[in-house]
């Protein structure tokens, strides 16, 4: 009786339920909340980071980290700008951009796969390293006046209500679930986050699947980098500061495993709907930013600290449920294990 | 032995975990001076047990009695106050200690200064009552696994133990080390102090032991004497049916060559190695732990490769550079670490199986998994291999020893080799499982697949192989045939009492005895 409920005890449930519940208490307070343009652009306003937190589930499933993702972000937003100074037509500017997102990756990627260094030093390294990097090619130049079609990209509504970076959160989402959750590459980011060394004795290239994850980790931070500066319309050298850790919480918030191996998308996206969710709903009850990030801070800890609960629950039922059995079935075998 | 009183007594333990009675009512009394054996198949409560008497878990019910008293264990080092420790198959040593720091580490009350003169007079002479010689200032990292468990045996004499638990003490051990371990254990008897002894490795435990215990799903079965039990008995008792001789082997015929290795090496590691693996035949690899005879797997499969000498595959020459190649080639290894590199713990039996051909055979065009095609594919490994579980889609992690090392066999055999190393298939594995996994080697090799069979376990070796190739020190020392070769003659090879061996570049080395 019981067993068929425990199923749904996990993580994902509990989210799914404080989800509902913030939704619930913000759709109370203002009855503009639920309105498609608040919505729109309650996702607006964090866009980038939450396409960044989808690359980086992968590579946090796969027991590795960036933590440079945000000066990547950075140094994209730089590089296109020092092009556009340069006189570069704006089309070469974004490839550009995007191509020194993939540069950066590529480093990471052959420090971390190849070289076997650690991922939280070769991506901390780069962190400062991309960030230097993008600073010296602004100095401390403010650079705007891109072409209107550029502004237009990041400001304007491309489909219906939806503007770019939104549809391609959507694109990338639905990729992003196809690959992890059901393609044979999410299938080995799992196997090797839970142990490469099964993975390498299996016969599987874990330097080509770390390589790729993090080029295509550099490719969607710069991708963020360059919607950020076409929402914005202006760069500095200080472009996306800090994301990093907001992106991580994310993805820690949705139960992905800082040790790798297990955690989904759909825990991912669920945990961005409720960091969205909250800091719009404090926000319109005038709650300080210092706060919210305070309030988004104890929810990391419970997330790590909850499904410990959750399992002592499972085990706490699975006695009962024993007794109870024993209790009418006397002599039931229980062979150990 | 003479009937005295006992010194440790365990009356109608039980203990629970959850859903499962891991022991059951269990009596058992331990006479000073005895080597009592313990026997079970896994999870037949043995490990609870140590740790009840250790005082890591306290029983549901029941009493433990030490000289007739009811004693409380709260901690093990209440435990090892009362003078009860135990000695594991992996030693719990601190490397960067010397030895004789080592045997006095649970000593707390040392002064504020250390008298190390003392200390090394006090460990040389633990050790000379052990018959040991070994350097009590050497630091630990340096000294074999037998070693270790020596170091681990003094720091008991040191805390003056009167109960000593042995689990699984062999495992890890040559045959030449196990011989060393015997002969201290035999000195701690005279001694007086009580051991309980607990090894899979029937032919040890009629050895050693005075009396044998028998446990089974958590119950006690039988306690007799040693010269009122059989091997045959024991396994009765263990396994609660009857087990034929888990020996069987039909010689195969020798065919085609598969694969042939000349003058095979790896710098520092092992070298000059010469040998042919024919179809249908298993290839025993014989010698003492640390020959080099999990490296020469390794090699084969890519993980380690050769840097010397030349493999040929089907008469044709190849440089194998990694597992994936190898894969290619046909060679599969399955290795003897289950947990660490042999499967991934917490996901499911079928995702573990179906790893190394998921990319080739378990992918639609557009990349994603078949789910339904590996589900079937565990499925018909899981009839098979007689794996015991109730969903192939249970984690891996939750499965007994015996169950684990199927679903290894079932992941390999998927790949289709044409060439299976296994190394060490049968370790930690209980008899029921461990005849299973023999008789499957058996049908494997009929078949046609060749084996590779590395092994510790000498009458396995013997029994199963078809020829013998044995290594010491990263040599090949010798290759028996199924018919000359004795356990005397293997032992003999890879012990290196033959000085001079010179590596017979014929097929088939015909090694005369020793002068």
């Amino acid at each position: 009786m019981l067993r068929k409920y425990e199923r749904f005890l996990t993580w994902e449930t509990l989210l799914f339920v404080l989800l509902v519940v913030i939704v619930g208490i913000n759709a109370l307070q203002t009855p503009f909340y639920l309105r498609l343009e608040n919505q729109i652009n309650l996702f607006q306003l964090s866009i980038e980071k939450i396409i960044v937190a989808l690359i980086m589930t992968f590579i946090i499933i796969n027991a590795e980290i960036d933590l440079s993702v945000a000066s990547i972000m950075g140094l994209a937003a730089c590089t296109t700008s020092y092009l556009w100074l340069h006189k570069v037509p704006m089309e070469w500017c974004v490839l550009g951009g995007l191509l020194s997102g993939v540069a950066a990756g590529l480093f990471n990627g052959f420090m971390v796969a190849r070289v076997g260094l650690p991922s939280l030093v070769v991506t901390l390294a780069g962190m400062i390293g991309f960030r230097g990097l993008a600073r010296v090619l602004l100095e401390d130049r403010s650079v705007g006046e891109f072409p209107a079609w550029f502004n237009n990209l990041g400001q304007q509504p491309i489909l219906g209500p939806f503007p770019l970076a939104l549809i391609i959160f959507f694109i990338l989402l639905v990729i992003a679930i196809i690959i992890l959750q059901y393609s044979g590459f999410g299938r080995l980011v799992y196997v090797i986050g839970n142990n490469k060394d099964v993975a390498r004795f299996s016969g599987v290239k874990v330097e080509q699947v770390k390589m790729t994850l993090y080029i295509a980790s550099g490719f969607v931070a710069a991708l963020a980098g360059l919607l950020y500066t076409s929402r914005l319309g202006a760069v500095r050298g200080d472009t996306a500061l800090g994301f990093e850790l907001d992106v991580i919480t994310m993805v820690l918030l949705g139960g992905v495993s800082i040790f790798g191996g297990s955690g989904s998308i759909w825990g991912v996206l669920l945990s961005i709907l409720i960091i969205l969710n909250l800091r719009n709903g404090m926000g319109l009850a005038n709650i300080s930013g210092n706060t919210q990030t305070g309030v988004i801070g104890v929810l990391l800890i419970l997330s790590v600290f909850l499904p410990n609960i959750a399992r002592e629950v499972r085990n706490f039922w699975n006695r009962r449920m024993y007794v109870h059995r024993s209790h009418t079935q006397t002599t039931e075998d229980t062979k150990g294990g | 032995m003479e009937k005295q009183t006992p010194v440790f007594q365990m009356k109608h333990i039980s203990k629970r975990f959850d859903t499962t009675q891991a022991l059951d009512d269990v009596s058992m009394d331990l006479y000073p001076g005895e080597i009592h054996a313990l026997l079970g198949e896994n999870g037949a409560g043995k490990s609870t047990l140590i740790k009840i008497m250790t005082g890591i878990y306290s029983p549901d019910e029941g009493d433990l009695l030490l000289d007739g008293k009811t004693i409380r264990l709260n901690s093990s080092v209440e435990a090892q106050d009362f003078g009860i420790a135990a000695i594991y198959q992996e030693p719990m040593v601190f490397p960067d200690l010397n030895v004789a720091e080592n045997i006095f580490i649970t000593h707390r009350s040392r002064g504020l200064l250390m008298n190390w003169g003392k200390l090394y007079e006090d460990a040389e002479a633990i050790l000379a009552k052990l018959g040991v010689k070994l350097d009590v200032r050497m630091p630990a990292r340096g000294l074999t696994l037998a070693a270790q468990q020596t170091v681990e045996i003094a720091k008991a004499i040191s805390l003056k133990v009167r109960v000593l638990i042995m689990d699984e003490p062999t495992a890890s051990l040559s045959a030449h080390e196990v011989r060393q371990l015997f002969k201290l254990t035999y000195s701690l008897r005279d001694q007086g102090v009580s051991i309980l002894f607990i090894s899979h490795r029937m032919e040890e435990i009629f050895e050693i032991a005075d009396r044998v215990t028998v446990f089974r799903d958590g119950k006690h079965i039988s306690t007799r004497p040693r010269a009122e039990v059989t091997q045959e008995s024991c396994i009765q008792d263990m396994v609660g049916r009857k087990v034929e001789d888990f020996f069987v082997k039909n010689s195969s015929p020798r065919s085609d060559l598969f694969l042939s290795a000349h003058g095979l090496g790896r710098k520092g590691v092992f070298e000059g190695l010469n040998f042919d693996v024919f179809r249908g035949e298993v290839l025993g690899f014989a010698g003492l732990v640390g020959s080099g005879r999990t490296n020469v797997g390794l090699a084969l499969f890519g993980i380690e490769p050769a840097d010397s000498g030349e493999i040929k595959v089907n008469g044709k020459l190849e440089i194998v550079r990694s597992p994936e190649q190898a894969l290619k080639l046909g060679i599969a290894y399955m290795t003897e670490d289950r947990r660490q590199i042999g499967l991934t713990m917490t996901m499911s039996i079928t995702s573990n199986i179906s790893l190394p051909m998921l990319l080739r055979q378990y992918l639609t065009r557009m990349g994603l998994v078949k789910h339904k095609a590996e589900t079937i594919t565990a499925n018909q490994f899981r009839e098979r291999l007689n794996i015991r579980t109730t969903n192939v889609e249970q984690q891996v992690g939750r499965l007994s020893g015996g169950n684990q090392q199927k679903v290894m066999l079932s992941k390999w055999l998927n790949a289709r080799p044409q060439l299976l190393i296994l190394d060490e298939p049968t370790r930690g594995i209980d008899v029921g499982a461990k005849a299973e996994v023999h008789q499957l080697i058996n049908e494997l090799a009929a078949q046609g697949l060749s084996i590779i069979m590395i092994s510790s376990d000498m009458p396995e070796v013997l029994a199963m192989s078809d020829r013998i190739l044995v290594m010491r020190e990263g040599r090949q020392m010798a290759i028996f045939n199924r018919s000359e070769a004795t356990q005397k003659k293997v032992l003999t090879a890879a012990m290196g009492a033959v000085p001079h061996f010179e590596v017979d570049d014929e097929k088939e080395s015909e090694m005369e005895k020793p002068a």
